[in-house]
This record gives C-alpha cells, sequence and structure tokens, in this order.
C-alpha cells in the first residue's frame, strides 16, 4: 500500500505539471494572461483569473504570491508555497528568468492573422432562391398595382443567376379618388388600366456586395444584383369614356424588364430583399372617342388605335430562402 | 493494546482514500484552472477592445458642406428640381445637427397637365355659354399651367442617425465606405397656390390669382453615402414630405354632407393631402479634410 501512495502521489505531480506549463504558455498572450494563470496556479483559486482577465492586471494575486524579478519588476506568482516559483527560477538561472515591461507588452500591436481572401459570407453557387415578395407600383398616380409575386432563381455561379418571377395583380388595382376628382373638376378622363398577372424569364448578375455594423456592434452582410428579363404581362383598360358599353378582356402583352436589387443576409440561408424594377410593354389604352350606334358596342371601336410605351415601375419587398440551407466552402479558411 | 494486523489494514485502507480524495480534489481543481487557462486567451489582450481599429472616422468633429439637386417624385402635375445644399455639423460619428434647404428652380408640367390644357384650349375657343365651358369656368383658366400649386423652397432644420455603417465592393475590385443613415426634421415649405375665393370667375375670363404661403410638415427619411476619399462623398436621400396643398387649383371639395362635393369656392377645404417624396443626389464635401482615426 505504500507504493499505492507514492504512485497516487507521482501520478497528482505528473498530472499538475502540465498544467502549470499551459498556463505559462498561455503567459506570452498578455500582461493579464500571465498575472492570472499564475495566480490560479499557485493558489488554486479558479476564479481569481476572471478578475484578472478583467481589470488587465495581476491583481488577483495579491496576498498570495507577486515575486520580484532582478531588474525589479514584480512577477505575479512569485512566492509559491512549497518554494517553487519564478524567483527560484530567477535564481537558479538569471537568463532564464522573465524580464518583460508589461505595459510595453500589452501595448504592443496586436498581429491578427488576416487572410488574403476573406471567405464570401455566404455562397449563392449552385443554390436555389425561393423569393417571395410584395410588390407596390411606384410610377402609377392614377392606379396602383401591389400584389404578392414569387421569384425562382437558380445560381450557375456565385454572381450570375437565372429564374423565373410572376406575380398576381388582379384584386389589388387601386383606382385612385385622385381620377374622379380630376374627371370633375377638369372634365378630362384619363385612361386607366388595371392589371392581372405577369410572368418573367430573367437573369441576374450580382455586381456589389459588402457588409455594414449597426451601432459598431452587429454586422451584416448585403449585397447589389442587377436583373433584367423578358415575359408576358396581362392587362386590360378601366372603362371610364363609354363604362355603359365597354367591357374589356385581359389581354396579353410581350414585356421585358430591368432592375437592381439589394439583399441583406440574416443568416447563410435566408435574406431580406429589395427591388426596383421596371417592367416595359406596349400598352392599349382605352379610346377617348366614342363610335356612333351601333358601332359603339362593337369591341374594336373601344381600343385606341395607338399602343403606348409604359413603364410599370414597382418596389418589391421580400424574403429570400436558399436552398440547400447549407453549403461547403471549397478552400479551408 | 496490540496493534494487530487488521488493525493497519484500516489505517492504510483510510490513507489510501485520503490520497485518492485529494487526487479527485487536485483533479477537479486542474480541470478548472485549465478552462480558466482558456478563458485568458479570450480575454486577455482584447479584453475591452474596440471592435474595430483604425477606422476612418468620416464624420466625427467635422462640418458637411453638401450641394445637392432634388427631385419630386410621383408628381401629379408638375415636377420640380430644387437645388440646395446641406450644411450640418457632426456631434459624433453618428450623430448629425444640420440644415437642408433647396430652391424650386425648375418645374416641368406632366402628361396630364398637357393633356389637360389641350383640352381646355379647344374648349375655351366655343362659345362662353357652351356647357363644357361653363361647367369648368371655375376650375380652369386660359392657361393650366398658370394655376398649379408649386413648391417654391423648402427649409429644414433636421437631425441625421447613422446607425449603419460599412464598406462596398463594386464588381470585386472597388472598394468604398459607405453609411446608411436616417434623418428627420421640420420642413418649412414655400408654396404658391390658387388663392382663395368666393367669387371666383375673374371677369373677362382672365387669369387666377394665385397666393404663397408657408406650410409646416414632418419629414424624414433614409440616406446613402457613397466616400469617395478622406473627405468627399457621394450622397442619396429619400426624403418623405407629407403635407396638404392644391396642386392643381381646383375646387375639389368643401360642399356636401362630408364636404367631399365641390362648394363653388377655393378654401382650404381644396388642399388634398400629398405623401410627397422627394429624392436628393449630393456631393458631400467634409471639413476639415483629415479624417480621423479612431484607436
Amino acid at each position: 500500500m505504500k507504493k499505492t501512495g507514492v504512485g497516487l502521489l507521482v501520478a497528482t505531480a505528473l498530472w499538475l505539471v502540465p498544467i502549470q506549463s499551459w498556463a505559462g504558455s498561455k503567459a506570452s498572450v498578455g500582461a493579464s494572461a500571465s498575472a492570472s494563470a499564475s495566480a490560479d496556479t499557485s493558489s488554486g483559486e479558479a476564479d481569481a483569473s476572471g478578475d484578472a482577465a478583467a481589470t488587465g492586471s495581476g491583481d488577483a494575486a495579491a496576498g498570495e504570491g507577486e515575486g520580484a524579478t532582478p531588474g525589479g519588476d514584480k512577477v505575479p506568482g512569485g512566492d509559491v508555497p512549497g518554494g517553487e516559483g519564478l524567483e527560484d527560477i530567477c535564481k537558479i538561472d538569471p537568463t532564464a528568468c522573465p524580464n518583460l515591461d508589461m505595459d510595453k507588452e500589452a501595448a504592443r500591436q496586436f498581429k491578427e492573422p488576416l487572410y488574403a481572401v476573406q471567405q464570401i459570407f455566404a455562397l449563392r453557387v449552385r443554390r436555389f432562391e425561393l423569393n417571395p415578395w410584395w410588390g407596390i407600383s411606384l410610377n402609377d398616380q392614377f392606379v396602383s398595382h401591389p400584389g404578392p409575386g414569387l421569384a425562382l432563381n437558380y445560381y450557375i455561379s456565385n454572381v450570375l443567376f437565372v429564374g423565373l418571377n410572376g406575380e398576381y395583380y388582379q384584386p389589388f388595382n387601386q383606382d385612385q379618388a385622385f381620377n374622379s376628382q380630376v374627371r370633375r373638376a377638369a372634365r378630362v378622363a384619363v385612361p386607366l388600366t388595371e392589371y392581372q398577372w405577369m410572368a418573367n424569364l430573367n437573369v441576374g448578375y450580382v455586381f456589389a456586395y459588402g457588409k455594414f455594423a449597426f451601432l459598431s456592434d452587429f454586422i451584416f452582410q448585403y449585397d447589389a444584383y442587377v436583373v433584367g428579363g423578358v415575359g408576358m404581362i396581362f392587362n386590360r383598360p378601366i372603362p371610364v369614356i363609354d363604362p355603359d358599353n365597354r367591357n374589356f378582356e385581359y389581354k396579353g402583352h410581350l414585356s421585358g424588364n430591368a432592375g437592381i436589387g439589394l439583399r441583406v443576409w440574416v443568416n447563410r440561408w435566408f435574406a431580406i430583399t429589395t427591388e426596383l424594377r421596371d417592367y416595359m410593354f406596349a400598352d392599349q389604352l382605352e379610346n377617348l372617342e366614342v363610335a356612333l350606334p351601333p358601332e359603339d358596342k362593337n369591341p374594336s371601336t373601344w381600343y385606341d388605335q395607338d399602343s403606348y410605351f409604359t413603364h410599370n415601375v414597382q418596389a418589391q419587398v421580400g424574403a429570400s430562402i436558399f436552398i440547400p440551407f447549407s453549403f461547403d466552402y471549397r478552400l479551408p479558411k | 493494546m496490540r496493534e494487530g494486523p487488521g488493525m493497519k489494514t484500516k489505517t492504510r485502507n483510510l490513507t489510501t482514500r485520503l490520497l485518492a480524495a485529494a487526487l479527485a480534489v487536485a483533479a477537479a481543481l486542474t480541470v478548472t484552472s485549465h478552462a480558466d487557462a482558456q478563458e485568458i486567451l479570450l480575454t486577455g489582450p482584447l479584453a475591452g477592445a474596440p471592435a474595430v481599429r483604425k477606422l476612418r472616422l468620416h464624420r466625427q468633429g467635422r462640418f458637411e458642406i453638401t450641394p445637392s439637386a432634388t427631385f419630386t417624385l410621383l408628381d401629379e402635375y408638375q415636377r420640380t428640381i430644387l437645388l440646395g445644399a446641406k450644411l450640418g455639423y457632426n456631434f459624433t460619428d453618428w450623430l448629425q445637427f444640420g440644415v437642408w434647404g433647396g430652391y424650386g428652380a425648375i418645374h416641368m408640367s406632366t402628361y396630364l397637365t398637357d393633356q389637360i390644357q389641350d383640352q381646355n384650349a379647344l374648349r375655351r375657343q366655343r362659345d362662353i355659354t357652351d356647357t363644357e365651358r361653363r361647367l369648368t369656368a371655375l376650375n380652369l383658366g386660359p392657361d393650366f399651367n398658370d394655376q398649379l400649386g408649386s413648391m417654391d423652397w423648402i427649409v429644414s432644420p433636421q437631425l441625421s442617425i447613422t446607425p449603419f455603417r460599412g464598406k462596398l465592393a463594386l464588381f470585386q475590385s472597388i472598394y468604398i465606405d459607405t453609411d446608411l443613415y436616417i434623418f428627420g426634421g421640420v420642413g418649412i415649405i414655400g408654396l404658391t397656390e390658387r388663392a382663395d375665393c368666393t367669387e371666383c370667375i375673374p371677369a373677362n375670363n382672365g387669369t387666377f390669382p394665385m397666393a404663397s404661403r408657408t406650410a409646416i410638415a414632418p419629414t424624414f427619411g433614409p440616406a446613402l453615402s457613397f466616400y469617395i476619399n478622406n473627405w468627399a462623398a457621394l450622397n442619396l436621400e429619400w426624403r418623405f414630405l407629407p403635407f396638404s396643398w392644391n396642386t392643381g387649383g381646383f375646387d375639389t371639395a368643401g360642399g356636401g354632407k362630408d364636404g367631399e362635393f365641390p362648394d363653388n369656392k377655393i378654401s382650404d377645404a381644396d388642399r388634398r393631402f400629398h405623401f410627397q417624396q422627394l429624392l436628393s443626389v449630393g456631393f458631400v464635401i467634409n471639413l476639415p479634410t483629415k479624417t480621423k482615426l479612431s484607436e
């Protein structure tokens, strides 16, 4: 049993030796680390290091051991019960004695490792983007065309995508009171149009990305992109010139679109998006002239003979969900 | 009493237990001190350090002069371009007090105005007793453009708060510092509108008299600044200015049970609420021209 006891003591000693080494290696990080690590070792007080780290000094070890270097600098943890400590090291080998100016070390420029190319926060390549949005018309004072929309994009590369989008307008068109006020005051009718739905095939390019710090604390990533495409938009005039006889059907028009978007990433698969998009098409408006009966009931006389190039500029605010949710970087950090 | 072997064994067992207990305590303390050593690494030299070192303080303690052109948006009858400037002082890197002002230098009619005037011109060729002409006599003078409400000038003392700052990479090659800020203040707007009247059809069908007034409204919006260098930046401000005014000079309301029908008068009841929107493009000059760096 004597051997057992000795063996346990040796095992304990061997176990503790590396601990001192680890704490010692942390001491090179900075003054506070040195102070607290030494304090822990000497006193065995676990919570002493927290204060030391917070205050950036060796106070935590005060009363439990402070030694002095040959240069006169106090080195925390010098007097260790049992006669072991930095002071003894200094006595045995003065060249190995730590002789650091802690203030100078603390003020030294901290060289954080920086990578030449930082990893992009969220890779888009080979991922699908599902983007539901709510659209608001920006350039039609007479009839606003809000509505829900959906886009599905696929990223061929990290910056290039192709996709489809569409919007449903029919129940949401709003004929503004301003129209009736103008008709009443000036006896001038403005041809009005309401939309039904649209669909487009698009190509986009992410031309800019960056990050913002909110109150110098929370950092979020964003990117900006341009997008354009072709599609169809279905609409019809709202009869205001001869509402008794005219009843228009929805008709499709070939349209082109171009826009710019901003995407703010919440995490690596979810983002908030805002787009400014111009859907352009040649529109057919209601004829301001009313044909004489019985031709006034002929639908071919209801439309203006000319077509009008129309811009439907929309703000589209929505969310982006990237699928798959996770991805692997090709290279390590 | 003679010590027997059994007693010796008990003493040894006790010693072993004490040693084991000491070992366990030592192990527990060892684990704790190990964790503390890691904690020290995390909170050592970076404890209390700022999130960003050597941060360019584009605004703190600097004056800002921003010549700007401001465009009104979603106008019914007349678009206005205001030429002006913003002057401001940044108390901190996130708080600025300033004054923005603009003079309505350019007014352009919209397509609707042109259409109304085309019809008006045709109508005025008819006899004065013609129904169409008679029904619009109170609302349309010889030239519709002459009776349009216009924004002549705007002055707005305002506070700007910059909660977002960051950088933007363009085409993965051009990197610029960017701020996103919000502003809010009081808008003082110099307007010209059709003058109030009760007998509103001028003799000999002359033009309607106009009057100036000053409206006060809240103003607010988001804005972006893109820094070109240490002292210059491009600036975009989207300004909201909600207030009521009579943009067309029409008798729109004031009569009927709910006051929503014409009353053959021009009065403040004819002013319609507009959520006026303006877009400013500016060139920011920061003084002094040298940028300070944070620690």
